[in-house]
């Protein structure tokens, strides 16, 4: 298939595997794919820490199961993109422990509290699920699929991150400026979560274009804030100085983008932060811990373990 | 599953006061085995060897976390609270084995899996040991347990016959087998109150006959194996005994971690996430 | 031996399993599946699979979710928090509502049975 006939047919759910897609289509597709899924399994390392810190059980129940989910959806989307024929699952987890694999901003940033569950399960998490749902009508198809389950789990994810919210902020005065102080951190990388503007953005318009995004990341911005500063203020959160949050002509809001850290976000993107190097050496040196049970397992795969291939 | 009707077993208004505080150290042994070991095993959650196997001991170790709660809900029953139970209780009162407080090595997924079967296998034996309980309100929840444990065991099973098909994977399980088997032999530990445990009822066997269950269960299997299983009158037995309160060091550092943000928080009750729908 | 048929209808959906065909071999069986399977319903893909490479968990194994009390994974169970803020996660609480549902149900047919 050539790119104008992929123009002309964009829509959802319009591709799979038995299509010959041009070269761009499959590359752009996997770099979006493989970002979703080095996510998943970033985020997992945020997540990780609120399981031993959980202040209930029944929260520490709740933790350790959205961090299978999250584990969950990396394997679905891995598998999604390896449908593009680009890069297997296991080159591309190599690419995410040797830093060449990217990811969120929000997962470069360390945790080491428990006020910070829900900067992560509620606004990190309400954001991509803004951004997944929209991901259900993308027009590679296994990556459609992929989000159909994946949006089913999420609704939990970020109720549980609200509860947490609205529990800390019915606490102590002590408890409720710890949960201030940690959002007032945490808010400005959240805004950024959504990427640059659009038109710094290099990826956006051929993803666009080829219908594997539908939305822009102003958009997704703009109904994020109008949804989730409401949310904030309820629990008693006030909402920073900066980033400047206006309101436009419609009644919607928007932020003053030239308010942003866009070095470091960009420091980031290219996984060169002080917070990259710790998280994703982390992912490294544990990887290494265990390759010698994934080894154990490719030699009992090749040996008489596995049942005969049907012959063809 | 039992042959005791519920109408002869015993309900909580009839528990004299010598019965009750013999439950209740039955009942925390089993919580605080289940607690610690899912504690310990959720350091794994994101570490796991592959995507799959890191969803399925992450699931393992909630169910464990969920078996704790279910029995610390029946010492609630009897009157205590969560933070008695978990959060406010010196680590002192612990009585979890000290096979499940012990800390992971980096990548020691040959101790995660034989800790897991180790563990496994004796949990059976004690459920099956309370099945036929005189204690009702302990028989209606075992059931529960026992099938989500036969989950664990064959999972434990499949993977100690993959990684034992090869040398490096056998020796790696050896070496985990000659440290934690001194370590599993602490489950049997008979604790606090024993003889009245049994006489009561609340378990139908005592912890030596379950012990000589457990040695005919593990040593054929891990044999089976190649593995050599140790000598359990010869090994030599940590100071510390686990079920009478004593613990290694690890405990210690393993019971601040989970307990620090609770009291940084002073919230006035934990939090309970229960069905609203039924 | 015998082959396992998944057909997909549309671009865009899932394959789904709707039959099988006896066949030696895989080019064999997208033949008659071709046939026996699409001839006469919308068709836009099929896949054949040997059937004895197919390993199957029992609906008994299946339940491994256990009869346990797992509402903390679930959204409703988060009913102090209002969801209709945002249509995703209202969507996702009523399709997890209904899942629920049907766990509910089968468990408690499973357990008139007993």
């Amino acid at each position: 298939m050539d790119l104008e006939t992929v123009r002309k047919r964009a829509g959802p759910r319009e591709f799979g595997p038995a299509d010959d897609m041009p070269e761009r289509y499959r590359t752009a597709a996997t770099r979006m794919i493989q970002f979703h899924a080095n996510s998943e399994v970033m985020g997992g390392y945020l997540d990780k820490t609120f399981t031993r810190k959980a202040p209930s059980l029944d929260r520490k129940l709740a933790n350790t199961a959205k961090v299978q989910d999250e584990i969950g959806h990396a394997q679905l989307l891995y598998r999604a993109a390896e449908t593009l024929g680009v890069k297997t699952r296991a080159e591309m987890l190599e690419e995410l422990a040797n830093g060449d694999g990217k990811f969120l901003n929000c997962f470069h940033y360390p945790v080491d509290s428990w006020y910070e569950a829900p900067m992560i399960d509620f606004f990190v998490d309400g954001g991509a699920m803004r951004r997944q749902a929209t991901l259900k009508s993308t027009s590679w198809t296994p990556y459609a699929h992929a989000m159909d389950k994946i949006c089913f789990e999420e609704g939990f994810h970020v109720k549980h991150g609200e509860s947490i919210l609205r529990e800390l902020m019915n606490g102590s005065k002590a408890t409720q400026e710890r949960t201030q102080e940690t959002f007032d951190e945490w808010w400005p990388r959240i805004l950024q979560f959504f990427g640059p503007t659009n038109d710094e953005s290099v990826h956006d318009d051929f993803g666009r274009a080829v219908g594997l995004k539908t939305v822009t990341n102003d958009e997704l911005r703009n109904s994020f804030l109008n949804m989730y500063i409401p949310k904030a203020e309820k629990h008693g959160l006030e909402i920073p100085e900066y980033p400047r949050i206006y309101e436009r002509d419609d009644g919607t809001m928007a932020v003053r983008e030239d308010d942003l850290d866009w070095d470091e976000f960009r420091t980031i993107s290219r996984n060169e932060y002080e917070g990259s190097h710790e998280q994703i050496g982390s992912r490294r040196r544990r990887q290494e811990a265990v390759d010698w049970v994934r080894k154990s397992l490719d030699s009992w795969e090749s040996s008489a373990g596995t049942t005969p291939r049907a012959a063809d | 599953m039992s042959g005791t009707p519920n109408s002869e077993r015993i309900g909580r208004a009839d528990l004299s006061a010598e019965q009750q505080v013999a439950l209740e150290a039955l009942l925390f042994r089993l919580a605080d085995d289940e607690f610690v070991h899912a504690e310990r095993l959720t350091e794994w959650q994101i570490y796991a060897p592959t995507l799959e196997s890191d969803l399925a001991i992450a699931n393992i170790a909630q169910d464990e976390f969920g078996h704790a709660r279910l029995w610390y809900d029946l010492l609630k029953r009897l009157g205590y609270t969560e933070p008695e139970c978990l959060w406010e209780r010196d680590p002192t009162e612990w009585t979890h084995s000290l096979l499940v407080e012990r800390p992971f090595g980096d990548g020691d997924w040959a101790d995660a899996v034989l800790r897991g079967y180790l563990y496994d296998v004796a949990e059976r034996i004690r459920l099956e040991a309370v099945a036929d309980t005189s204690y009702a309100p302990l028989a209606d929840r075992v059931g529960k347990v026992l099938e989500e444990e036969n989950y664990h065991r064959e999972h434990a099973v499949n993977w100690l016959e993959r990684l034992t098909a090869d040398d490096d994977g056998r020796g790696r399980v050896q070496d985990a087998l000659d440290e934690l088997f001194p370590y599993a032999l602490s489950l049997f530990h008979p604790g606090p109150r024993e003889e009245d445990i049994v006489e009561f009822g609340f378990r139908t066997e005592p912890v030596a006959e379950m012990r000589t269950q457990w040695l005919e269960t593990v040593s054929p299997f891990l044999e089976s194996l190649d593995l050599t299983v140790p000598e359990p009158d010869e090994v030599e037995r940590p100071d510390e005994r686990g079920r009478d309160g004593t613990h290694t060091d690890a405990w210690t550092e393993l019971y601040d971690e989970f307990t620090a943000t609770y009291h940084e928080l002073e919230f006035e009750t934990p939090a309970t996430l229960r069905a609203t729908e039924e | 031996m015998i082959w396992e048929v998944f057909r997909q209808e549309a671009p865009g959906d899932y394959h789904e399993h709707v039959g099988n065909v006896h066949a030696p071999d895989r080019e064999m069986a997208k033949l008659f599946a071709r046939i026996q399977h699409a001839r006469r319903m919308q068709t836009n893909s099929l896949w054949v699979t040997p059937r004895e490479e197919i390993g199957e968990v029992s609906a008994e194994d299946a339940a491994f979710d256990g009869r346990t009390d797992k509402s903390y994974r679930w959204a409703m169970t988060y009913n102090e928090i209002d969801a209709s803020f945002a249509e995703e996660v209202a969507d996702s609480e009523s399709e997890q509502r209904e899942a629920a549902r049907k766990r509910r149900e089968a468990l408690r047919d499973e357990g008139n049975e007993a």
